[in-house]
């Protein structure tokens, strides 16, 4: 028990110490774009009609704390970013955690159901076309998992969105309708939500299902042929329970690890989706902060919350896999 | 006795054959064996068939694509315009050379001075090969560096022939786009483009990778351990959303070709982790294998080992991993130009092309604009099939699994 404690310890040190670097290279970006926040604060003034001087902006600076050293201020950052406070957005002059609020939940939500829905279908069907002697089920699971590569996620958006807009008039487009847009959270609000959330989700697990096909796919088949499943066999275990208990259970370890990374490939494609889509959610803020108004700071804070999920995850599933397989168990106790 | 000889002869025959094939399998060099499982992949075969076509298509696009893609090129009279296609019959008889029909604008009283295209069936136009058309150069090289002295130009050749045109007028394939440009010429730069910002970012990936994991792999301890600190931690930061901050840098006064390379050397920067990581297990896991020590113990020098026995077991996996890692490239370029952070409109690029569709009015009423997602779709599957048939061939223990 003792060990699992200084395990697990060892792995949170190491998650806060990827974040903390994390931190520092999304703080270097936030810091390199020309322009700081005092020239902006002023040079919104300066539309307004007031008259600004280079010592306005000195003083601004200082006032802002941005005279400070740059480990200092990086230091006050994440210092402050880990108790979920971002700052103010230095073009919107707006606290950016009551900006992003729960958007930035609902994304993640979106991601992890994408996520959800993906291992549900590729892990059977790469069973499937592993241990399937049909040629045709093989081929076909094959070609849709490359069609799944292949077909740029905006792609598929437009056209399910075109097909619904002949077929229901409505096109699907955002998170709600119009009349739960601002409203608190209530039951009807929630059905609105999820009669809406099933695209973005259904069009992100397109292709992650195709990407978690292929893992499922290779680690199967590499599993399958070993020497330790004919040995089963040859004890008179048949069928699925022959393929759950043993080569399943195998290829269960590195599905687990890799999970992080695959929700590191949702949210790449979650800003793209958003955009098609129009939905409000921290992707299509991203895009805005970063495309159309440059705002680095609520930019930095939404790439910072992300990669602290991916984070998070990949502590989780790093316990969950010590937990499970008594190998990784093994290796920590013994 | 006859049929008895014959049977001998056909043993011999066989065996010979089978000695003979054997004796090419041991004395094949990598290379050779896996060209030969290679080939017996169909799919594979046929997605490198597919990938040189593209791939040629992309280096002579200035042939074979009629028009000029840039915005001088474009047609005045044909916006908007739907493919054409060449015919080769109709009512006034038929004709070797496919022709088309000719368009003509008018407008008067009648039409409510509003202009009416009609198709005139009579004017005939003919398809010419090889006519003249806008001037292209190839092999030109200019740098362009501070100081006067250092300045220099390769002036290349200049051609002004294409693979096809019309007699009269125009004739678009793929149809026009809004501005008028042709498709099909604007199609195939842009599968150059990309090609070209694909390829420059897999090298940049590819050399950061092989020094960082080799530095890695080679001295491992504690300079592996914090390098595979640093490499997890880049590899944890979603890449899209670090593209889109780095490339938020890129000043709009920016030229094209400027912008051009500051993307492909953001998508170099941020590619490396995922190779580098593969060639540091890789180089880990080698150096201890028997084979290595067996070298060692006979006498074998360091770079010896490296040159005849390290190397071979890893260049055919470095190949496989560029191919695989090549699509990527070319979908995050896609992606970037997609969001309008990478590169924008005068420059055709697949991402700059595909940005094009996305407007209901393009998919009610302007379907054609749909065709260069189709070469962009064929182009990421075809280095998706070829990456997967050499990774196959590549494993020396394929054949026997199965």
């Amino acid at each position: 028990m003792l060990q699992f404690a200084r395990f697990t310890f060892t792995r949170a040190f190491l998650a806060m110490f990827t974040l903390i670097l994390v931190s520092f290279i999304v703080f270097s970006l936030m810091e390199l774009v020309p322009g700081d926040c005092a020239e902006r604060y002023l040079a919104f003034k300066n539309t307004q009609g007031s008259g600004i001087s280079l010592a306005d902006i000195e003083a601004e600076r200082i006032r802002l704390g941005l005279d400070q050293p740059y480990l200092t201020r990086w230091v006050a950052w994440i210092g402050n970013a880990f108790v979920g406070d971002f700052g103010n957005s230095c073009i919107l002059r707006l606290n950016i955690a009551d900006l992003l609020g729960e958007k930035f939940y609902i994304s993640l939500g979106i991601c992890l159901a994408s996520l959800l829905l993906a291992y549900l279908i590729a892990v059977p069907a790469g069973i499937l076309s592993v241990v399937s002697k049909s040629k045709a089920l093989n081929n076909g699971i094959r070609f849709t998992s490359y069609l799944g590569l292949a077909m740029p996620n905006f792609l598929l958006a437009l056209i399910i969105m075109l097909f619904s807009t002949i077929m229901f008039g409505d096109s699907l487009t955002g998170l709600f309708s119009a009349e739960f847009r601002d409203a608190p959270w209530s039951t009807e609000r929630v059905a609105d939500f999820l009669s809406r959330a099933w695209l973005p989700v259904f069009i992100l697990g397109w292709s992650a299902t195709a990407f978690a096909l292929q893992t499922v796919r290779a680690l199967m088949s590499d599993e399958v042929g070993k020497l330790y499943v004919t040995a089963a066999q040859a004890r008179g275990v048949t069928g699925r329970r022959l393929l759950w208990r043993y080569p399943a259970r195998h290829a269960l370890g590195p599905i687990i690890n890799s999970l992080g990374f695959d929700l590191n490939r949702i949210f790449n494609e979650l800003p793209i989706v958003a955009l098609i889509l129009t939905l409000t959610d921290a992707g299509a803020l991203l895009i805005d902060a970063l495309a159309r108004s440059n705002d680095q700071q609520l930019a930095g804070a939404i790439i910072f919350l992300l990669t602290a999920s991916i984070v998070a995850l990949n502590f989780i599933t790093d316990i969950i896999l010590a937990l499970t397989d008594p190998r990784v168990r093994r290796s920590i106790l013994g | 006795m006859a049929i008895d000889s014959v049977d001998v002869g056909s043993q011999t025959t066989a065996a010979d054959l089978d000695v003979k094939t054997k004796e090419d399998y041991f004395t094949a060099s990598q290379g050779q064996l896996i060209w030969t499982r290679f080939k017996k992949n169909s799919s594979a075969m046929f997605g490198a068939y597919v990938l040189m076509t593209l791939i040629l298509a992309g280096i002579f696009s200035p042939f074979i694509s009629p028009y000029d893609p840039n915005i001088a090129g474009r047609d005045k009279e044909y916006m908007n315009g739907a493919p054409q296609f060449g015919k080769f019959c109709d009512d006034n008889g038929c004709s070797a050379i496919p022709f088309l029909y000719t368009q003509e604008r008018s407008r008067s009283l009648a039409t409510n001075f509003r202009w009416v295209t009609t198709i005139n069936e009579d004017k005939r136009r003919y398809i010419t090969f090889l006519p003249k058309g806008w001037e292209y150069t190839v092999l030109r090289f200019e740098v362009n560096l501070p100081g006067k002295a250092l300045d220099f130009v390769i002036p290349g050749f200049t051609f002004e022939r294409h693979l096809f045109g019309a007699s009269e007028g125009k004739v678009h394939i793929f149809g026009t786009d809004s501005s008028g440009k042709d498709i099909f010429s604007r199609t195939l730069h842009a599968i150059n483009t990309s090609l070209a910002v694909g390829t420059i970012g897999v090298f940049i990936a590819f050399f950061l990778a092989l020094f960082i994991g080799g530095v890695s792999g080679f001295y491992g301890g504690w300079i592996d351990s914090v390098l595979q600190m640093i490499t997890d931690a880049i590899r944890t930061v979603p890449a899209i959303p670090l593209f889109m901050a780095l490339a938020a840098f890129i000043p709009d006064t920016w030229s094209s070709e400027e912008r051009f390379f500051f993307i492909s050397i953001i998508l170099g920067l941020i590619g490396w982790p995922t190779l580098a990581r593969r060639v540091r297990t890789h180089l880990l896991t080698e150096r201890n294998q028997e084979y290595v020590l067996a070298a060692q113990l006979c006498g074998a020098r360091p770079g010896h080992i490296i040159r005849r026995h390290l190397l071979p077991s890893f260049t055919s996996y470095i190949i496989v991993d560029l191919v695989i890692s090549f699509p990527y490239m070319v979908l995050s370029e896609t992606a970037l130009s997609f969001i309008g952070l990478g590169l924008k409109d005068p420059v055709n690029s697949l991402g700059v092309m595909l940005q094009n569709v996305t407007s209901a009015d393009v998919l009610l009423n302007y379907q054609w604009y749909f065709i260069p997602v189709l070469f962009f779709m064929a182009l990421v599957l075809a280095f998706v099939f070829v990456g997967d048939g050499l990774r196959d061939a590549a494993d020396p223990y394929g054949d026997t699994k199965k």
